[in-house]
């Protein structure tokens, strides 16, 4: 198995330890990870998609050419660059005519968009072609008696049509099995389908409404589980649960006790025994107590 | 009454073009029911802007900032039981207002046409090398030629063209 690995904006640059983590997991499960040299920035919604749809395209088909090239499949962690990419797929792969503009454009560039491209998730990847057996096999430090919840990424889920690959597309499971399979109980809350909220323009457009939605998901989960951790696969979903809790702690008392939030990838590089100071070094909330006891140090 | 002597009833032939056919709406209020940003203060009404493309309302909307609070999760997209796509056609008039008024194109844009990405990465070399990673990804970062080329391709689209003073470099 061998895929293109794309980084987009936010991994790299914010929470590097993610990538990390990513580049060491996977190869020890038999994924070997390609570089995708030249990528750009998806574009994020926020981007291209809301300005020029002929240059979002042509943008989304840079990236979609550097992996046809490798004769890989594309695969990411940030739901954001996952749904973008796929989208804009489908948009080329249907109107001729976008298609036809977006070829000359990256013509000039010396680039060809063919349509092969195949753009796959984390989860997707971690669960359909690995699968949880495979992941359990290669543990040093399964969370065995371990409470965690997980946070399904939006953008993995809907519109099920173009991005799904979860079923029943409400109801999705792939990443609680995969947490699972670490050895954890997952703990179920009542606003687990929730969006976290921090993706586009929310945030920055109406900071006390987009907080208070987070809150309510985080006091959710404090209240209603004894989850010890918060799973994620989204550098939005991990950056953003994070940082709110952050605040929520701020508040005081009404917080409920601050659970700490970690990446797929980063739990696993943990479970596998590497160093938590590569994998795990970046966060807001607090994360050390748990990650001794996670290597029982 | 709501007065109609001003509308542009081709409005949403002008905007939806690639969305779902939005005259199918009939006001249900589902895409507003599972919306974050429906909790906003604004809050987003998707159903409303869907509404004022439908009556031609072009100067209200010309000047309503809620699309731009939507937080891409595309919730709407998959319960709309009238297959209208408002997540789409939150894009549509977001662009539909960028080609309208371009004081509505988004930063990151140029962000993008100057370094192929939408995060710095120069404050971030340290960081990367402590946690055992190349001081610069293997993305455009690393390859200025490549980055030229990109650039080159984009001063070609009308976006660009239309808007030169924000695209530097
Ligand atoms: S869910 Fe669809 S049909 Fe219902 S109000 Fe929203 S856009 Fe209209
Ligand atoms: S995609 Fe945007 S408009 Fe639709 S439900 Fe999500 S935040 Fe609301």
């Amino acid at each position: 198995m061998r895929y293109g690995l794309f980084l987009g904006c936010n991994v790299p640059a914010v929470r590097p330890d993610v990538e990390r983590a990513i580049r060491l997991t996977m190869p020890r499960l038999g994924a070997e990870l390609a570089d995708l040299e030249g990528s750009v920035c998806c574009p994020a919604f926020g981007a291209f998609p809301s300005a020029d749809e002929t240059a979002s395209l042509a943008v989304s088909a840079w990236n979609f050419s550097l992996a046809e090239e490798k004769g890989v499949e594309l695969v990411t962690q940030c739901g954001s660059c996952y749904s973008s990419l796929r989208t804009a797929r489908k948009r080329l792969l249907e109107d001729a005519e976008i298609r036809e503009a977006v070829d000359r454009l990256l013509a000039k560039a010396g680039r060809v968009f063919r349509g092969t491209v195949v753009v796959r998730h984390m989860i997707d990847v971690l669960y359909n072609d690995i699968g949880p057996e495979r992941i359990r096999g290669t543990l040093d430090f399964p969370l065995d008696g371990m409470k965690a919840v997980v946070q399904y990424p939006c953008h993995t889920l809907f519109p099920s049509e173009v991005v799904g690959f979860d079923t029943p597309a409400g109801r999705p499971h792939m990443l609680r099995d995969l947490v699972e399979a670490l050895g954890a109980e997952v703990q179920t809350y009542s606003r687990e389908l929730q969006c976290c909220g921090g993706a586009g323009g929310f945030v920055k457009g109406s900071y006390a409404g987009a907080s208070e939605f987070a809150f309510k998901k985080l006091r959710a989960m404090g209240s209603e589980t004894e989850a010890e951790l918060i799973v994620v696969s989204c550098i939005t979903c991990l950056e953003h649960l994070d940082r709110m809790q952050g605040e929520l702690g701020k508040k005081g008392g009404e917080g409920g006790c601050p659970i700490p939030v970690f990446d797929y990838n980063q739990v696993l590089a943990l479970c596998m025994g590497f160093d938590p100071a590569e994998v795990a070094s970046i966060s807001i909330m607090p994360r050390d107590g748990l990650i001794a006891r996670i290597r029982r140090a | 009454m709501l007065d109609l002597t001003n509308a542009n009833a081709d409005l949403w032939r002008e905007i939806t073009g690639s969305c779902g056919d939005i005259r199918h709406c009939f006001n249900c209020s589902t895409c507003v029911a599972g919306c974050p940003a429906a909790e906003g203060n604004p809050p987003l009404f998707i159903r409303d802007l869907v509404r004022k493309v439908l009556l031609g309302l072009e100067e209200s909307l010309l000047e309503d900032e809620t699309p731009w609070l939507c937080v891409t999760c595309s919730a709407c997209e998959e319960m709309c039981p009238m297959g209208v796509h408002p997540f789409e056609v939150c894009l549509a008039i977001r662009r539909w207002q960028t080609r309208n008024d371009d004081t509505y194109i988004p930063a990151a844009v140029a962000e993008i046409f100057e370094t192929g990405h939408t995060q710095p990465l120069d404050n971030v070399r340290e960081k990367r090398r402590a946690v055992g990673l190349e001081e610069v990804p293997p993305t455009i970062a690393r390859y200025p030629e490549l980055l030229e080329k990109f650039r080159d391709m984009l001063r070609d689209t009308d976006l660009v063209k239309n808007n030169e003073y924000m695209f530097k470099g």
